[in-house]
């Protein structure tokens, strides 16, 4: 029996799915079993059992942290406009202009095509660090295309870290993170900082390249 | 300080009385974990099970992604804030839980496409089911009911059979046919 049909079998029989090698068919088959099946009425209401066991389990997770709330109240209180300033100091001339719900577009207009790492090993999902002293950041690629961020929290401009496991940026600073393609994630500032900014990336000569400003910034 | 917050959202009239300055958080915000967890346990389990196709996988994935999600959130964030996380976290558990079985990604998880699917209140409205009626409106008459009887109406294999009037392995047969076709149909269907 093909992998599709095994898994077809297995979820009419509301079995888990098993491990198998599968083709691009195989996959189409099973992505169309899945839609028909997420079609049939009050098939997917959770059971009301497995939904109180994990509450319970959750509720004693969290029973087992400290809660401190003063530290977030603290934050809190942080200044917007100082972070707007800071934000302005440093990448100023490089960011277009644009409501701080959008991401802007670092264009230096001193740049130079810099190397960040093979095309080639740029895989699909992948995602590198680069540091170029005037500009740092990440680029990845999803869906086959390739983006490059900012790698500078927009709060207050700490060096964001990357957590491959949980496909994020983290700042060490004030516990905000960013997807790798540069939105918000969560932070606990008193209003949601933009996100970043994003650099101009090309595929060239076999390598991905990143546009980056000639001097410091 | 959960408590308080609690109090102050079950009692309206107190908490109008309250000034203003002193609210610390969005009024569209949970009052601690259990909100986050109570408000949104059904509509993770709703897409993963669209997802995956399967209660046990459903259960298990929906789990990873409250289990996950609890140390790093605060729990005072706000609803747009937690169902951002939480669908984040949920398309990463998703990929990972592909790549684990099949080594594909059979279905994904897009922030911009699926978020109407966690903040829907009722619940979602079914878009699977409309596409699957495209679908299957495409389909010669046999072909789409032996994918009803299957997939829809929870028939096992012996009744669509007798229902069709055909032997057990010729509905093994049918169906496979027709969900092929189905498969071509829809893909048709997106470009």
């Amino acid at each position: 029996m093909s992998p599709a049909r095994k898994f077809v079998e297995d979820m009419l029989a509301r079995r888990r799915v098993r491990r198998a090698e599968t083709t691009e068919d195989d996959a189409a088959d099973i992505r169309t079993a899945i839609l028909l099946n997420s079609a049939r009425p009050g098939g997917d209401r959770p059971d009301e059992e497995f939904v109180a066991k994990l509450g319970a389990r959750l509720a004693a997770e969290a029973d087992g942290k400290p809660k401190g709330n003063n530290r977030r109240r603290f934050v809190q209180t942080t200044s917007v406009a100082a972070a707007a300033a800071v934000l302005g100091a440093t990448v100023d001339h490089l960011v277009q202009p644009s409501p701080a719900t959008e991401e802007a577009t670092i264009v230096p207009d001193q740049g130079q095509w810099r190397a960040v790492v093979s095309s080639a090993e740029l895989v699909e999902g992948a995602v590198r660090p680069f540091d170029f002293g005037t500009v740092t950041g990440f680029v990845q690629r999803a869906g086959g295309d390739v983006h490059a961020v900012s790698g500078i929290c927009t709060h207050l401009g700490c060096r964001l870290a990357l957590d491959m496991a949980a496909l994020r940026l983290n700042c060490p600073c004030h516990r905000t993170a960013f997807t790798v393609d540069g939105a918000v994630l969560f932070h606990q500032l008193p209003s949601t900082p933009p996100p970043l900014p994003r650099l101009q990336v090309r595929e060239n000569a076999g390598n991905i390249e990143v546009l980056v400003p000639q001097r410091p910034v | 300080m959960a408590q308080r917050f609690r109090a102050r959202r079950d009692a309206p009239a107190d908490a109008e009385q309250d000034p203003p300055r002193l609210r610390v958080v969005d009024v569209d915000a949970y009052p601690d974990w259990d909100a986050i967890y109570r408000d949104n346990v059904e509509r993770v389990y709703r897409l993963m099970y669209a997802k995956v196709g399967n209660r046990p996988d459903a259960e298990d994935l929906t789990t990873e992604v409250f289990m996950t999600a609890l140390r790093p959130m605060r729990a005072s964030a706000s609803v747009g804030e937690v169902r951002a996380y939480l669908l984040a976290t949920a398309r990463t558990v998703l990929a990972t839980f592909w790549r684990r079985t099949l080594g594909r990604e059979i279905t994904t998880l897009d922030e911009q496409r699926d978020v109407g699917l966690l903040t829907g209140d009722p619940p979602p409205e079914d878009t699977g089911a409309t596409e699957v009626d495209r679908i299957l409106a495409e389909l010669p008459d046999r072909h789409r009911r032996i994918l009803q009887l299957r997939f829809l109406e929870g028939c096992s294999i012996k009744e669509a059979a007798v229902t069709l009037g055909v032997s057990v392995s010729n509905a093994k047969v049918l169906q496979h046919r027709a969900l092929r076709q189905a498969t071509a149909v829809a893909e048709r269907m997106r470009t």
